[in-house]
């Protein structure tokens, strides 16, 4: 495999500690190369590695690098990659903790990766401002795109700041695409009326137009 | 009713008391255009192939170029000489933060030429301001960001075309239109030529950051993950490295090369169903059973092409074959195909007509001839061939679904993350 290739003198090493089978091989290199004092270049592509070969054992490895300086990104490449519920756990529980940009991309996997068990989470962000990542949070409740996280797009829309409710507008066309595609186009020509009565003009309101006329089209 | 600046003229000049004497050239008379008929442009990361895109939109008398975000200052103080030199004047402003051009109301359309890793985020991020699109190639990093180009462009109703500018360049042109018009016989085979494939995960020797309104090196990484600064990387030597060049290099010039086959096999609207690198060729299938082979061309005449030049395509049928490159030729099977005449030469490279195309869109609001969605599939296209590549091995691809068939470790090379806090 071309892409471990970076990491085979670890590879090496790590396999003749025990018999390992093919999978588990890159994932023991990448998380020998996160726990030995291999520098900042090398941890950054074992998390990516991880990314594609990991499995739920190397969780609690990406989990320690979310607060890393220059790393935190790359841990979050590795938990995406990974679809073990553990990794979604793990970015939830990163939530409590993380500030800033490390705080914004972690919402944004969660996202990525619809979590519909961070809906709770990703409310309480959207809707306290102190913690600085209420825009992000709405963005990622509209790529979650269910119906609980149509309802805080909605409560943002109805009763948000006006920055928020641009937000919440933009991130509504996503849930409502997401809702419509999994047959629940009700509640996603609801989510559309909200955004047209929070925001009326613009782009966004004249997207909202289009994908109403869709929705209609398709009754 | 929408205030036209003739009529604010007007307005104006009664207010004052002045005579309604208004120059030709203000009114769209003597061959100009008038103001309120132009389409204003704005420019995202403007360097050197984004500055030949440029001189096809200055040329273009509907067009007025109004600001340039660019994070390098002199590739945005480049841009702006540029533009004051073609209007005479000093009107043309520079920032180094797109959202200063992106929120700029008078914009209608922006110009995107950033390196790859922002291409789709900031399209996303124009397609959301209201902005029409034009992007340089590859436009997406991967077959996540493939789909979500074309979802957020199509989302706020924009026309976005995508710099593969060979869908009207003259030759290449027609020899689609030989494909496509079953001169040929039934299409079998088309071939792409791509550059080699290559993927680095070194990080060049750190050196010391500029000062951000000299060279902005976060925003410069943008989307991108986190590595120390060189100054090699802002200086156009960022290809071939994973973390800024998406598909192992293949969209490079499969952005092209492939998207010309997708048009001439008559498959815009899929791709193949498997993938098979062999070497630094791979063998793509679609499911009627056309062949695509992605095989290495280059700037030496690399894979003996038959006609010389950058970027060659080839097309075979069962009664004949054509072949085009960016030296605006072409070869055929037989001289028969060339009854209803030759193309004019053209260079491959030449994006005028391409952004002719574009601006006669963004009036008519119709689709380009590289559209978001023919971009959509072709990038897709070129990203799971680089999967393939990567896994070396035979790869299956569903192309309703955009995803590898039962094959979980391939699918999870679709997307990477991005880096916070940039995301569309």
């Amino acid at each position: 495999m071309k892409a471990i290739r970076s990491l085979l003198p670890v590879l090496l090493a790590v396999s003749f500690t025990g018999p390992l089978t093919a999978a588990e091989k890159p994932e023991a290199a990448a998380l020998a190369v996160l726990a030995s004092s291999a520098d900042l270049h090398e941890k950054a592509r074992a998390c990516q590695e991880l990314g594609f070969y990991g499995g739920p054992a190397a969780v609690p490895a990406l989990a320690a690098l979310l607060n890393a300086e220059h790393l935190s990104d790359y841990a979050r490449s590795g938990l995406e990659g990974i679809r073990d519920p553990a990794a979604g756990a793990a970015l939830r529980k990163a939530l409590a903790t993380l500030e800033g940009p490390h705080l914004a991309g972690v919402v944004n996997s969660l996202g990525v990766r619809r979590e519909k068990a961070a809906v709770p989470d990703l409310k309480k962000l959207a809707l306290d401002g102190k913690r600085g990542v209420a825009a992000e949070a709405l963005a990622s409740l509209g790529m979650i795109g269910t119906a609980d996280a149509a309802k805080t797009l909605q409560q943002v829309l109805a009763s948000g700041s006006a920055d928020l409710k641009n937000a919440a507008a933009h991130a509504s066309l996503v849930a409502a695409e997401w809702l419509a595609k999994e047959g629940n186009a009700g509640a996603a020509g609801s989510l559309l009326e909200a955004v047209s009565r929070a925001v009326p003009t613009g782009p966004v309101a004249a997207a909202a137009k289009s994908q109403k006329d869709v929705l209609r089209a398709r009754r | 009713m929408k205030t036209t600046r003739r009529h604010f003229l007007k307005a104006t000049a009664l207010t004052l008391g002045m005579p309604t004497i208004i120059p030709a050239a203000v009114l769209g008379k003597n061959g100009a255009v008038a103001p309120s008929n132009r389409i204003v442009l704005g420019g995202i990361g403007i360097g050197p192939r984004g500055r030949e895109d440029l001189k096809a939109f200055l040329s273009q008398p509907d067009v007025q170029f109004v600001m340039d975000a660019d994070v390098q200052e002199t590739r945005r103080e480049v841009v702006r000489v540029m533009v004051n030199r073609h209007y005479e004047n000093q009107d043309c402003a520079k920032t180094r933060e797109m959202a200063e051009v992106l929120g700029r109301p008078d914009i209608d359309a922006v110009l995107i030429a950033t390196g790859d890793r922002w291409h789709a985020v900031a399209s996303i991020l124009a397609a959301k301001a209201g902005k029409d699109i034009y992007c340089e190639k590859p436009c997406s990093m991967t077959i996540r960001e493939s789909q979500e180009l074309a979802d957020g462009v199509n989302r706020y109703g924009r026309v976005f075309q995508a710099g593969t500018q060979r869908r009207n360049v003259d030759n290449f042109r027609f020899a689609a239109g030989l494909a496509r018009s079953g001169k040929l016989g039934k299409i079998h085979t088309v071939h792409a030529g791509i550059l080699a494939l290559q993927e680095s995960h070194k990080w060049l020797p750190a050196e010391p950051e500029p000062a951000p309104d000299v060279v902005d090196w976060d925003r410069w990484l943008g989307p991108a993950p986190w590595r120390p600064f060189n100054k090699d990387y802002v200086n156009g030597r960022w290809r071939g490295y994973f973390d800024f060049h998406g598909g192992a290099a293949l969209p490079e010039w499969g952005a092209h090369t492939i998207d010309l086959c997708q048009w001439a096999a008559s498959a815009d609207g899929t791709t193949p169903v498997e993938f098979e690198a062999d070497g630094q060729t791979i063998h793509g299938r679609y499911a009627n059973g056309v062949k695509l082979v992605m095989r290495l061309s280059g700037f030496k005449g690399e894979g003996n092409w038959v006609v010389p030049g950058t970027c060659p395509v080839r097309f075979e049928g069962d009664e004949g074959w054509v072949e085009a490159a960016d030296t605006g030729k072409i070869a055929v099977s037989s001289p028969k195909l060339l009854e209803t005449g030759t193309p004019a030469t053209m260079a491959g490279t030449d994006p005028t007509k391409h952004v002719r195309d574009f601006l006669d869109c963004v009036k008519s609001r119709a689709k380009p001839a590289a559209n978001v969605d023919v971009t959509r599939r072709g990038h897709i296209v070129s990203h799971a061939a680089s999967i393939g590549w990567r896994l070396g091995r035979k790869v299956n691809f569903d192309p309703v679904t955009e995803s590898f068939v039962n094959d979980a470790e391939a699918n999870r090379m679709c997307s990477r993350a991005r880096r916070a806090p940039w995301h569309a």
